[in-house]
């Protein structure tokens, strides 16, 4: 019998060529075609960047934290070139693994993704300041002075069991038991190296970072992400998100940091909040996304402009206090997502709110130093909490036939 | 930590009394007695006129379509904010719709017509004299400030002195009552800039060297069970709820505000916010029975809910510390206090007018 492939099972279904853009010479089209097949295309693992950075972002997430267990550095080595290998069959639409038709075995790959397509998968792999603790790993040296645990912020109520981690998986995917599938089959190749610290599925989107997508709403029901860098601006790319030469240690170099956030919203809360205090707090307008004041969604924050002798963007409104104008030009490129995990045990309301993931060259100049002035002024925190926190150095892509984290262990 | 008060710990969610009206005050069906009459006709051309003048207050605008197939309504805009309109006149309807307006450029919109977009400018003082109903409203709800911050001062002078004597048991037994007064009329203070962070922040809310009032003292009492360096920090908060007791006197004080901040309470379960609530919602209840008797009557019930399964935990004057509920209790209390709020939430836009 052949190899079994996802592929090859698509093709045998009748289902999946159409519109994946699959040319004679197989599945792997450019990032950027495969781009305009949102849904069914294929995103390379293999680049200069990680994908899931720059990529359009997809609709579902599964992100994990790790921690390490056990194991030299050769045990690690070998963990991340299995991954990248997994990652890329994964990507590509194709089981991972050899033996996935052995009668006595079980297979390499779980299954639940067979007859899927692709879905636009990424696989963006990081590690946490707490890796380079290891003694066995012999890192010390080599932790970046950017990485570093992030600090105590107003308004933080954190849950160490949702913090933290040695390595993070961060899968995004527009089909969810895509995402779920490659958390899943990292996990359990990983099993003996790592352990799943914690980990969150999101259901959403919440952020544009392709000109080409429309903004998304979040769970207060208002678009989220207007003013979020564009991956096609290449020089606020440069400028805000990937490390270049002189960015700390060269094997960040085309890397970047991510900070992670798990961010509860208070809905029973914000529900029964009237409209007029919904806008203000936010400082746009809900229907529209059009900053106050102004009448279109991509119109400019104007936090000068008055109404009836009052600034129209209110002073501890969200939109100004995130605006680049009041934190020193810094920006950040975010790509969270919406979640729900049921029902909080204590009062029986809704667990749900923001999984905000973002990508930055220096937390502390930029996500910490927006948090801080956001945690202490902002109006929206009345109805959120910030109950995880995590950070991780992105190591720049792997080449062909190379693995994520060569340029630190390699 | 013990407190007294029974908190599901719902954090504090102070939502801050700015929630004041937008310019427009809410359209209606019914000319309020007095609303200047304004003449519209929708055409091929938009709202005619398009360009129109009117003094602040009540407004009546009563539109017609004079033959025209492509409009067929018309809009009164604050911004983006739709205030009021009157939509499906087609050709030979008319009807009309009420608002209250402030000083201000409103936009008029017509869609569909050659020019969709007109321009409204009212100019002159809203005449803010309220009803009789209102005024009463006011009025009592200022008296219950009074008394709560005459009660706040008069409970926190002996915590104080206590704190400041270094005698812990003491200041701990008097801390739960200097706290009650404050929470019923929370609201209220947080419309005073920082002097609601100054008497009540909680340690995360504020940068480290922020952190004092009430909260700062509680850490010190219960956590670190001392009360040094916590004088000037004590006497600090004295000289604050005098403040606060002085400027409540002369608050500006609307029945939208009230009805506002009974919903703000109950962002966090605790009895005397649900005290505070209820007066506040006591103060409107007269305004709100005119319009909507039965939503009314849900909230009288509610609150009686509430207190029923709040009865059981009382311990003394006070009640039982958090930590001695059940999550089953909690639950139970947090159910039915989002079902109080929520109904406490349409209150505001009912009374409005009133």
């Amino acid at each position: 019998m052949s190899p079994l492939t996802r592929r090859r099972l698509l093709a045998s279904a009748g289902v999946g060529a159409a519109g994946i853009g699959l040319g004679a010479s197989g599945y792997l089209v450019g990032r950027d075609t495969a781009e305009a097949d949102e849904g069914t295309g294929s995103v390379p693992f293999y680049g200069e960047h990680q994908a899931g950075i720059d990529t359009p972002a997809q609709d579902r997430l599964h992100f994990a934290a790790f921690d390490l267990v056990d194991g030299s550095r050769t045990d690690l080595q070998e963990m991340l070139r299995e991954w990248s290998r997994a990652a890329a069959e994964m990507t590509a639409g194709e089981l991972i693994g050899d033996v996935n038709n052995e009668r006595l075995a079980p297979p390499d790959d779980t299954g639940e993704t067979v007859g899927l397509l692709p879905s636009r998968l990424t696989v963006t792999i990081g590690f946490g300041p707490g890796l380079f603790e290891h003694q066995s790993l012999g890192l010390a040296g080599q932790r970046p002075a950017a990485l570093r645990t992030i600090p105590s912020l107003p308004a933080d109520e954190l849950d160490a069991a949702q913090s933290g981690g040695d390595i993070c998986v961060q899968a995004c995917s527009d089909d969810p038991q895509v995402a779920f599938h490659a958390i899943r089959n990292l996990a359990r190749i990983g099993r003996g190296t790592v352990a799943m610290r914690w980990s969150q599925l999101g259901f959403g989107r919440t952020a544009s970072t392709s000109r080409s997508q429309e903004t998304p709403r979040n769970l207060m029901g208002f678009k989220d992400g207007t003013a979020n860098i564009r991956a096609e601006d290449l020089e606020a790319m440069r400028r805000h998100v990937w490390l270049g030469a002189g960015d700390g240690p060269a094997w960040m170099r085309g890397g970047s940091y991510m900070v992670t956030r798990r961010i509860r919203m208070l809905l029973e809360v914000w529900d029964r909040s009237a409209l007029s205090d919904q806008e203000e707090t936010i400082g746009r307008a809900k229907y529209s996304g059009a900053p106050l004041g102004e009448s279109e969604e991509f119109d400019p924050i104007d936090l000068e402009a008055e109404k009836n002798g009052k600034p129209a963007i209110p002073v501890d409104s969200h939109v100004r206090l995130a605006s680049a104008s009041v934190n020193d030009g810094e920006r950040i490129l975010r790509r969270g997502y919406s979640f729900t995990d049921g029902v909080d045990p204590r009062l029986g309301e809704l667990d749900a709110g923001l999984f905000f993931i973002c990508f930055q060259r220096d937390p502390e100049k930029q996500f910490v130093a927006i948090q801080r002035r956001l945690g202490a002024n902002d109006a929206l925190n009345e109805y959120i909490k910030h109950v995880g926190s995590a950070v991780f150095a992105v190591p720049p892509g792997a080449r062909q036939g190379g693995y994520v984290g060569e340029t630190l262990l390699g | 930590m013990t407190r007294t008060s029974l908190r599901a710990a719902l954090i504090a969610l102070g939502i801050g009394l700015v929630a004041v009206l937008a310019a427009g005050c809410g359209a209606s069906e019914d000319a309020p007695k007095g609303a200047k009459k304004m003449a519209f006709k929708l055409t091929d051309a938009g709202c005619e006129p398009s360009a129109a003048k009117a003094p602040a207050g009540p407004i009546n605008f009563e539109v017609e379509n004079a033959g025209t197939s492509k409009v067929t309504e018309m809009e009164v805009l604050d911004g983006e904010t739709v205030l009021g309109e009157k939509e499906n006149l087609t050709e030979g309807l008319s009807g009309s719709f009420a608002l209250t307006l402030e000083q201000g450029e409103y936009t008029i919109y017509c869609p569909g017509g050659d020019n969709e977009r007109g321009t409204l400018t009212v100019s002159g003082k809203l005449d803010s004299k309220d009803s009789p109903e209102v005024e009463a409203a006011i009025a009592q709800y200022r008296e219950y400030l009074k008394k709560n911050t005459d009660e706040l001062v008069a409970k926190t002078t002996p915590f104080v002195a206590a704190v400041v004597a270094g005698n812990i048991a003491e200041a701990k037994a008097l801390y739960p009552a200097a706290r009650v007064p404050y929470e019923r009329i929370e609201p209220v203070a947080e419309s005073f800039g920082d002097l609601d962070p100054r008497i009540d922040a909680r340690e995360n809310d504020v940068p480290p060297s922020k952190f004092e009032g009430f909260h700062r003292i509680e850490k010190a009492l219960w956590a670190e069970n001392t009360a040094k360096g916590m004088a000037p920090v004590a006497e600090q908060l004295l000289a604050d709820v005098k403040e606060l007791q002085g400027k409540v006197k002369n608050v500006n004080l609307q029945a939208v505000q009230i009805a506002n901040g009974a919903n703000e309470l109950l962002g966090e379960v605790s009895a005397s916010k649900i005290e505070g609530a209820q007066v506040a919602f006591e103060a409107v209840e007269p305004l709100l029975v005119k319009s909507d008797p039965k939503l009314a009557k849900e909230i009288e019930a509610s609150f009686k809910q509430v207190y029923a399964s709040l009865d059981p935990y009382r311990d003394g004057a006070g009640f039982v510390s958090y930590e001695e509920l059940t999550q089953a209790d909690t639950r139970k209390l947090a159910r039915e206090i989002d079902t109080l709020a929520e109904q406490l939430s349409q209150v505001p836009a009912q009374i409005v007018g009133g």
